[in-house]
């Protein structure tokens, strides 16, 4: 399976502190990758490096075969990476359809110079457009809801609002930022439930997450972090046994909530 | 636009249209004129300030060029009048460009200090550059607006009024298609969360690059009417007084709509003539306007509208959710 | 003589300068302490110089003590317009709060030129006119005023905000806001203290420039205008700063005007503006403290 995702020695240092240090790793394409590890390890500042929210110190990264190390957001966005938020981030005064619908950005290309000559390319790809936003909202679950405003949502709804704008971009690369914070167990097993079928899209997920019954629930593969280095990597049956990874979360418990 | 709110456009356009054969008071007329050219320029600056999400404090600059760029055109150059707006939509644009890619890099309050010190910058070398301005005397004598061949007396303001009005239509044509087209999901994007707008593949500078040149073009033409129309510019278009104007008329009328800014214009226009007999009372009564909007009804009249129409189709106690 | 006339120029841009670092002063501390851009900060400058004009010549009262007066009522009117424009708006979007400013602004100016008339006016005090002789410079008693009483302010400031109680809590109303009103500090007082304080200042430039130039309603515009060059030249939050900023400011635009062109001298605040935000992309108002 080729790797969609790869980091060679990524680095990131604030002044004297060294984040993340020199780490190797790989995303496969079809994969569910977890990445985890204590507060503070540096798997915060990892995700932002691959999102392309923070610059690299040194290493490169590698995305379906072309050098992206040091893209801003938006050009990773672009090349077909989409991420959630750890703090939920949406648009929450528009109506949950248009949330959706501005998430499609960088999957079409006609402007307002098509909407302004009225040509039939725009509006076929408005129909489009609005398919989508329907079809999306149906996989995630909230059918009925397009027209709420998106500040009305609870809580739950409200994050996967924030998965259906990044699929709305139709990426290539899921990246989640701890998706199941704040949930219980029932929700944490629909949330595993609607990963598997991301997967089943044809969209490869990396996920950053603490709840270790979602992360062992999902994910074919873990990647743990200790102090800004790779520590462990494997199956996630492995690594829960891995001596080295009990020491760095040493005195926590495994599972929680 | 289908249905409903397109048969209300057209009736609205329709109204318009026939409004200066309504009455037979020239000045009312000459009224009609400044509203239809100020709400283009209000419309333009809307797409700054409620499109965009950013305060520009120095709008008026480019509103000065273009009305400076189609006078000289026409009288140093003898390019037909007619021509005019669009040449000097083009250079306000082009500022608007450079000023843009500049300015657009820091955002927030440091955009709108950063811009009124470039429409200072401007104010103050129209001022100084006589040899091509004349400086503080301005320029006066402008040549109306003409159709080249075909004789219409564009002096006369019911005449001049269909020019204002239908470029003011042209420009709430290209402010519709701009946000129900791709590119201005993008403007709310990026106006709502930025960081959120990036990580779905809009770039936030181009993006607002690209707004902030389409509304200083249209304020660029719509110098020109101006120009044109009033046959006397000075260096004074692009003062602080102007400026002020303009963003009262976007923030008092609604910022973020199209009616708002039209709306803003008539508030602004019916308050100078009603209250000539004040003085400059008649700028505290707008600054007063301004801030009442500010703290109050940040939405401006139209959400007062607005609101108005929804209690008075849920006629329930205000219990229910908004 | 070249050199008298050098010196001449630079000493009345210090002047100058001293009255741009009494504003910017104000304005740092502002946005420090309550975090808002305040474009209404110059019309309290306008304020000061029209109280020390009307005090003076109504009701007689000699210069000096007109100062005392002019800054400490205009300090007063500082707390009620805080309270009416900015508190209720606590906690909108800076930009909310940028527009009521510049609606505060609007009134105050064209409220002044309803008041007070579109004249222009000028303060009289015996200090404009009688000189005092330095080696070969010859300069107006005013313009020492100036710098003297800028000096001493600003060293009290510093003083004040270093080592008073009251100081202590704005630093650290400046730094956290949360955390200090979970030390128990009044953050709404200390709000209303530093924007009176504030405006204190900026209407004690007022009347100290004030009869050194002509004084209409809009001289608050670029009066803020100023202010803000200087705030992003010397730094936020950094009184020094802004002392180095206002004196470079002041000196930079005698001799522009001196020597280059009366349109250079105004151009060229805007100008350093530009260059200065541009070169520090992270703005005017970057907070140190490295939050979030």
């Amino acid at each position: 399976m080729s790797a969609l995702l790869e980091t060679r020695k990524l680095t990131r240092a604030f002044g004297g502190l060294v984040a993340v240090n020199a780490i190797d790793m790989h995303v496969g394409e079809g994969e569910i990758v977890g990445l985890i590890g204590p507060n503070g390890a540096g798997k915060t500042t990892l995700f932002n490096l691959l999102a392309g929210s923070m610059e690299p110190s040194a290493g490169t990264v590698h995305f379906a075969g072309g050098d992206c190390t040091g893209f801003p957001a938006h050009r990773m966005a672009q090349l077909g990476v989409a991420r959630t938020f750890q703090i939920t981030s949406l648009f929450p005064e528009l109506p949950v359809g248009e949330n959706v619908r501005v998430g499609t950005f960088r999957t079409k290309t006609s402007g307002w110079a098509g909407a302004l000559l009225r040509t039939r390319a725009h509006a076929e790809q408005e129909r489009e457009v609005s398919a989508r936003v329907d079809e999306i909202l149906a996989f995630v679950g909230m059918g009925g809801r397009r027209d709420l405003p998106a500040k009305a949502l609870p809580y739950g709804d409200q994050r996967k609002l924030e998965i259906a704008i990044a699929l709305a971009a139709e990426p290539r690369l899921l990246l989640l930022d701890e998706p199941a914070a704040g949930m219980n167990p029932d929700e944490g097993a629909k949330l595993v439930q609607m990963i598997r079928s991301i997967r089943d899209r044809g969209v490869t997920v990396l996920l950053v997450e603490h709840h270790m019954r979602v992360v062992m629930g999902v994910c074919d593969r873990v990647v743990v972090i200790g102090s800004g280095l790779k520590v462990a990597e494997g199956v996630p049956a492995k690594v829960a046994n891995d001596p080295e990874v009990i020491r760095i979360y040493l005195g926590r418990e495994k599972v929680h909530a | 636009m289908k249905g409903a709110p397109r048969i209300q456009a057209l009736a609205a356009v329709a109204v318009l249209a026939v409004l200066p054969w309504l009455t037979g008071n020239a000045f009312l007329q000459h009224m009609m004129v400044l509203w239809a050219i100020y709400a283009l320029l209000a419309l333009s600056l809307n797409i700054i300030v409620g499109y965009l999400g950013e305060l520009s404090f120095g709008h008026a600059a480019f509103f000065g060029i273009g009305a400076y760029t189609s006078a000289l055109l026409a009288m140093q150059w003898g390019v037909p009048v007619w021509l005019g707006p669009f040449l000097a939509a083009v250079v306000a644009g082009a500022f608007g460009l450079v000023i843009g890619f500049v300015a657009l890099r820091i955002v927030g309050p440091q955009f709108a200090i950063l811009t009124l010190g470039f429409g200072a910058i401007l104010h103050t070398v129209t001022n100084y550059w006589v040899d091509l301005t004349r400086g503080p005397m301005g320029i006066s004598n402008i040549p109306p607006f003409s159709l080249g061949p075909i004789a219409l007396d564009f002096t006369q303001a019911r005449n001049m009024y269909y020019v204002a009005l239908a470029f003011l239509v042209g420009g709430i044509y290209i402010c519709h298609a701009l946000m129900t087209s791709r590119r201005g999901r993008a403007f709310v994007a990026v106006r709502e969360n930025p960081s959120l707008a990036a990580s779905i593949g809009i770039d936030v500078f181009r993006t607002k690059l690209h707004g902030f040149v389409v509304a200083t073009a249209i304020s660029g033409a719509g110098g020109a009417l101006y120009g044109h129309y009033l046959r006397v510019i000075t260096p004074e278009l692009m003062s602080l007084q102007y400026v002020a104007a303009l963003i009262i008329m976007v923030i008092v009328g609604g910022k973020g709509t199209i009616v708002g800014p039209l709306i803003g214009a008539l508030v602004y226009v019916s308050l100078l003539e009603l209250l000539r007999a004040a003085g400059p009372l008649r700028l505290v009564v707008f600054a007063a306007l301004l801030t009442a909007c500010v703290i109050f009804l940040p939405g401006g009249l139209v959400s007062l509208w607005r609101r108005l129409r929804e209690r008075r189709q849920a006629p329930e106690p205000s219990g229910a959710p908004a | 003589m070249e050199i008298v006339v050098f010196a001449q120029q630079v000493v009345n841009g210090l002047a100058n300068g001293m009255g741009y670092v009494l504003i910017a002063v104000g304005l740092t501390l502002v946005f420090g302490v309550l975090r808002i851009v305040n474009f209404a900060h110059g019309e309290f400058y306008m304020l000061g110089a029209y109280f020390t004009y009307y005090v003076t010549s109504l009701a007689g009262i000699d210069y000096l003590g007109a100062l005392v007066i002019a800054t400490v009522a205009v300090a007063a009117i500082g707390v009620f317009a805080n309270q009416f424009f900015f508190r209720p708006l606590r906690k909108e979007h800076e930009f909310t709060i940028l527009l009521s400013s510049l609606g505060l602004a609007l009134l105050m100016a064209n409220g002044a030129e309803y008041l007070f008339g579109a004249d222009p006016k000028y303060v009289n005090t015996r200090y404009a006119d009688e000189t005092v002789d330095i080696g070969p410079l010859v300069v107006t008693q005013q313009r020492l005023l100036v710098i003297a009483v800028a000096l001493v302010m600003i060293a009290g400031t510093y003083w004040f905000i270093r080592f008073t109680r009251m100081g202590k809590m704005m630093q650290a109303t400046a730094q956290n806001p949360e955390g200090a009103a979970l030390t128990g500090i009044n953050t709404g007082f200390v709000h209303a203290y530093t924007f009176a304080f504030a405006c204190g200042l900026a209407a004690l430039s007022g009347a100290l420039v004030g009869p050194t130039a002509m004084l209409t309603h809009t001289v608050g515009d670029w009066a803020v205008l100023k202010g803000f060059i200087v705030v992003v030249m010397g730094g936020l939050g950094s009184i020094t700063g802004a002392l180095f900023g206002g004196v470079l400011l002041g000196i930079a635009e005698s001799l522009g005007g001196g020597y280059i062109s009366l349109g250079f001298k105004e151009a060229i605040g805007y100008a350093i503006i530009i260059l200065v935000l541009l070169w520090r992309p992270q703005g005017l108002f970057s907070v140190g403290s490295g939050r979030r």
